[in-house]
């Protein structure tokens, strides 16, 4: 789609199908606690399709584990909504939440080697999901399974059913994950890194088959990523995250040609471009993730960021409307930096670079 | 399921079982032959009586002529005669009592393996909890206790003491009606037999159960909305089998030879039975005889537990 | 995960022989079981010792008391059908099964770690029969091949040691075996060869050492296997020959006579089951303890 279709899209939101509200996950490990998800405030809205992007450990995973409560132990909610038709998906019961997985809400995972049970048929394992909601009958299922995997593309769908997921090709097997994460004709549908694991080649057919079933079947789709490619060519919005928290979030278009955090515009920064100009150099973010065990006091950001000023090292800086639609959470915000630190021109991306505070240390 | 592949390599496997038997009851003929004195020693026969007995057993002519006799015999399907009554074929005994033996074998490892699994999976679901404690106890209890006192323990809580109890009313009759026996008969000994190895295959599964559990497709089918009792079984069970079956080969094979020890206890007319009878009578022939049979029923339960690879897990193919 | 990351604990990497022994014996003794067992076995090793010299009764004198009498005051085991104290004889039992058990285990470590050493070292030709023969070993049903060596050996204690080590040396051997081809590639070694060290030097002076540790746990495991062999064997009647006492022989002849005499039965059975489990307890305990990984 053109870029003004899309920003009209991100404009015409009508009521959010699915609201998060302060969402926190904690690990209880031996030595202390983990905050993978910290604070998560987010809508998602029916049709849309949402990129969730960050680094690995960001917490982007975590939430969306958690909104269907698949946190693994010895993860545990701790605090926050999930407000889905009404209904708090946090407080309702075992059973229920166990209804709106894979009906309502359903997910696919990053890895389809490791993701599909080795030792039952593909289709079956399709045809499955559709049972357990009491949506067909088995006949019906075994049908509709066909119906599926013709759908997301596979060739020769009606002798694949019976493929066990080791004979299948790993662009195959993530089609058949996407074929079951369809199946009851979901709102929603989480999507994992769902290319992570594959060509570069199949990755792009990947996309594209989502985009075409997020625009036919009128599925919300949310995708997890840390790849910023990704989400330019599947996304209408995109949500940021580091260390647990959203950083920036807004239209696809405005973020990726005005970011306002520092990490999204470094993020940015690091994809090729194939219109870049001879002297933009690639550039890679400096430093390591964040240690969630014992994350930096003020702006999480901070001990990376080459913008950085006094107040980023003792205060957490909130989320605010810093444009229209876009939220960053940022003490000086890119539009400062631009204009009183030359971001655009900046060579030196070290810690405190641009800002003159103690360049190059990381300040914990 | 099994393809074409599956047969020739069933066959194949087949002519590797004859081969071995012939193979082991050849050495144990040579082996007996070996042994001083002769097999009538203990007949007390003088003279051409005792002559005479020999040249009916082909004992008189050299040990070579013995074994191709032997070998053609035993390619023929004959077991030879049995040494202390005169004129019984031993083939037909051999045979029968083979049915025997796999029956209580059978049983027993239905027993282990369903009573091992449930246990296993019931302490890795419940982890570190009393209840995986108390199982985890009881395992290792369970295969420190050899089969024979398993046997001892059951026959005096349910053969004396229930009988004792209920007046006689209610009690395990020890013995073994007809040629294929009763549920009846069988239940005990079968389970004492695969009591020992249930908890080698409870600890087994629990530890491949969790390690099943931690995996991708387990997170994916609880994301489907899949029932926890459908997640553990179909997809959790199936896949924690596959560690259980490398083990049913010794498994089987231990099954087995421990029922000579739950035959003689229970008066099974198995091979067992037959086996220490045959070596405390000195009837070497039938030694050789149901030594072959066993030889036969280990190649016979190895292949069998291969084939049930195939069933378990689809990416093996033969 | 950011999760799983942070849980990861460093741990020393080489940490120091003495250290590691101490650190395994701190380990063992926090394991109630294990202490239990080593307790219960060392009962058993003193009981074994006296009942040499001193038992209530002869272990072989026939009419001591009246025969199948239960357990009193005089004979608080009972006494068997032929008038012997079971007490005396279950007590110089535990000599029988101490011999076996210990025995068959030095045979099989003289046998199976030296096999096994060659063949993981020098791999080659060596390595590839030991290979079968262990595979070999381990497809035929072991019990029949005791009982069959037995038979054609003769009962007596040697041979049914013999016996017994002849199907079990596998189990040593392919222990041996897999330890020395991972520890063969290991820098320490590499450094030995190249400082010119004859392979006697290596196999013996560097790898045995480093892979005493899951020797160790499997001979411990070994002996209640070895144990349950005799005790099979003398409850078939292939055992050590009678009249001396072995736990296996008292149980044969006392569950003939389970309705009379039901103790003479299960004394034995409860002496073995807890000698087996004990030996079985130690196992799971040095196994825990020395253990480098320290898996729970």
């Amino acid at each position: 789609m053109t870029p003004s279709t899309r920003a009209d899209a991100a404009k015409r939101l009508p009521a959010p199908i699915l609201q998060v509200k302060d969402l926190q996950t904690q690990f209880l490990t031996h030595d202390g606690i983990v905050k993978a998800v910290d604070g998560v405030t987010f809508d998602l809205y029916p049709g849309e399709s949402l990129g969730i992007v960050g680094e690995s450990g960001s917490g982007k995973s975590m939430t969306a584990l958690s909104l269907l409560r698949l946190v693994p132990d010895p993860g545990k909610i701790v605090g926050g909504k999930v407000l889905f038709r009404d209904q708090d998906l946090m407080q309702i019961s075992d059973e229920e939440i166990r209804d709106i997985r894979g009906r309502d809400i359903a997910m696919i995972f990053q890895d389809p080697q490791s993701s599909l049970n080795p030792v039952l048929q593909t289709g079956f394992q399709i045809a499955e999901a559709m049972l357990a909601h009491k949506k067909a009958t088995k006949q019906q299922a075994r049908q509709r399974t066909v119906e599926l995997l013709k759908r997301v593309r596979i060739p020769a769908a009606e002798s694949r059913v019976k493929d066990y997921p080791h004979q299948l090709s790993g662009g195959m097997r993530q089609r058949a994950m996407i074929a079951m994460g369809l199946a009851n004709a979901p709102s929603i549908l989480i999507a994992d890194e769902p290319t992570t694991a594959l060509d570069v080649t199949v990755q792009a057919q990947i996309l594209e088959l989502l985009a075409d079933l997020n625009q036919e079947l009128g599925t919300a789709i949310m995708m997890i990523t840390h790849n910023m490619g990704v989400v330019a060519g599947l996304c209408t919005r995109v949500l940021v995250m580091y260390a647990g928290q959203i950083v920036e979030q807004g239209p696809v278009d405005q973020i990726f040609e005005n970011p306002q955090h520092p990490y999204t515009w470094s993020l940015l920064k690091s994809i090729p471009r194939v219109d870049a100009l001879r002297h933009e150099r690639l550039r890679s973010i400096e430093g390591l993730a964040p240690d969630l065990l014992r994350p930096p006091k003020g702006c999480r950001f901070h001990p990376r960021c080459p913008f950085r000023v006094e107040k980023c090292l003792t205060d957490l800086p909130p989320l605010t409307e810093v444009k229209p639609d876009q939220l960053a959470a940022c003490w000086v915000t890119m539009d400062r930096a631009k204009k009183e630190m030359g971001a655009d021109q900046l060579l030196d991306i070290r810690p405190g670079a641009a800002s003159g505070l103690e360049p190059g240390k990381i300040i914990p | 399921m099994f393809t074409r592949g599956t047969l020739i390599y069933i066959g194949q496997r087949l002519v590797l079982i004859v081969l071995a038997v012939l193979g082991v009851s050849s050495l144990v003929f040579l082996g007996i032959h070996r042994l001083p004195g002769d097999a009538l020693f203990s007949e007390h026969l003088h003279g051409d009586q005792y002559q005479q007995t020999l040249h009916h057993y082909g004992l008189d002519r050299p040990l070579w002529v013995q074994y191709v006799n032997f070998l053609a015999g035993m390619i023929h399907g004959d077991l030879g005669e049995s040494l202390v009554n005169r004129g019984v074929p031993i083939t037909p005994i051999v045979l029968r009592e083979m049915s025997v033996s796999a029956e209580i074998g059978l049983v027993a490892l239905i027993f282990t393996v369903g009573i091992g699994m449930t246990f296993g999976v019931v302490a890795a679901i419940r982890q570190n909890t009393w209840m995986d404690y108390v199982l985890s106890t009881t395992s290792v209890i369970g295969y420190s206790m050899p089969n024979f006192v398993i046997a001892t323990f059951l026959i005096l809580v349910f053969g004396i003491w229930l009988d004792n109890f209920t007046q006689g009313t209610f009690y395990f009759q020890i013995g073994w009606p007809g040629r294929y026996g009763s549920i009846g008969a069988i239940w005990l000994p079968a389970f004492a037999l695969g009591f020992p190895y249930a908890s080698i295959v409870a600890r087994l599964t629990r530890a491949s159960m969790l390690e099943v559990i931690r995996q991708d497709y387990i997170r994916t089918a609880r994301a489907k909305g899949l029932r926890e009792a459908v997640i553990m079984v179909r997809h959790g069970l199936r896949n924690a089998l596959i560690p259980v079956i490398t083990i049913l080969g010794p498994l089987v094979i231990g099954i087995i030879t421990g029922g000579v020890v739950i035959e003689n206890i229970f008066g099974i007319p198995g091979l067992g039975k037959e086996f220490a009878n045959s070596i405390l009578n000195r009837d070497y022939n039938i030694v050789i005889g149901v030594f072959t049979g066993y030889a036969a029923l280990v190649g016979l339960a190895n292949l069998g537990v291969d084939l049930l690879y195939v069933v378990i897990d689809p990416r093996i193919r033969y | 995960m950011a999760a799983t990351a942070a849980a990861v604990v460093t741990r020393p990497i080489a940490p120091e022989q003495a250290s590691l022994w101490s650190d395994a014996w701190r380990r063992l003794r926090r394991n109630r079981l294990a202490l239990a067992g080593v307790i219960y076995l060392t009962l058993v090793v003193i009981v074994a010792l006296v009942s040499a010299v001193w038992t209530p009764y002869s272990t072989f004198q026939v009419g001591v008391g009246i025969p199948y009498a239960a357990p009193n005051a005089h004979h608080l085991l009972g006494v068997d059908g032929l008038g012997r104290d079971t007490l005396s004889r279950l007590m110089a039992g535990a000599q029988i099964s101490l011999i076996v058990g210990i025995g068959t285990q030095i045979l099989v470590l003289a046998v199976g770690v030296p096999i096994g050493l060659a063949a993981g070292y020098f791999r080659g030709a060596f390595d590839q029969v030991v290979t079968f023969l262990i595979n070999l070993f381990y497809g035929i049903p072991d019990l029949l091949v005791a009982l069959i060596l037995v038979f054609l050996l003769g009962p007596s204690l040697t041979n049914i040691i013999i016996a017994i080590a002849v199907t079990r040396w596998m189990d040593m051997a392919r222990l041996v075996r897999g330890q020395t081809l991972s520890l063969r590639e290991r820098e320490f070694i590499e450094a030995a060869r190249a400082a010119g060290a004859k392979p006697a030097k290596i196999l013996f002076g560097h790898i045995l050492p480093n892979a005493l540790g899951p020797i160790i746990v499997q001979a411990t495991f070994g002996v209640p296997a070895a144990i349950l062999f005799e005790a099979f064997l003398s409850f078939l009647g292939l055992g050590v020959p009678p009249p001396t006492p072995t736990w296996g022989g008292m149980a044969a002849e006392g569950i003939v006579t389970i309705r009379i005499s039901p103790a003479m039965v299960i004394a034995p059975s409860i002496a073995l089951s807890l000698t087996l489990m004990a030996f079985n307890f130690l196992g799971d305990g040095l196994r825990d303890a020395l253990d480098p990984r320290g898996r729970r």
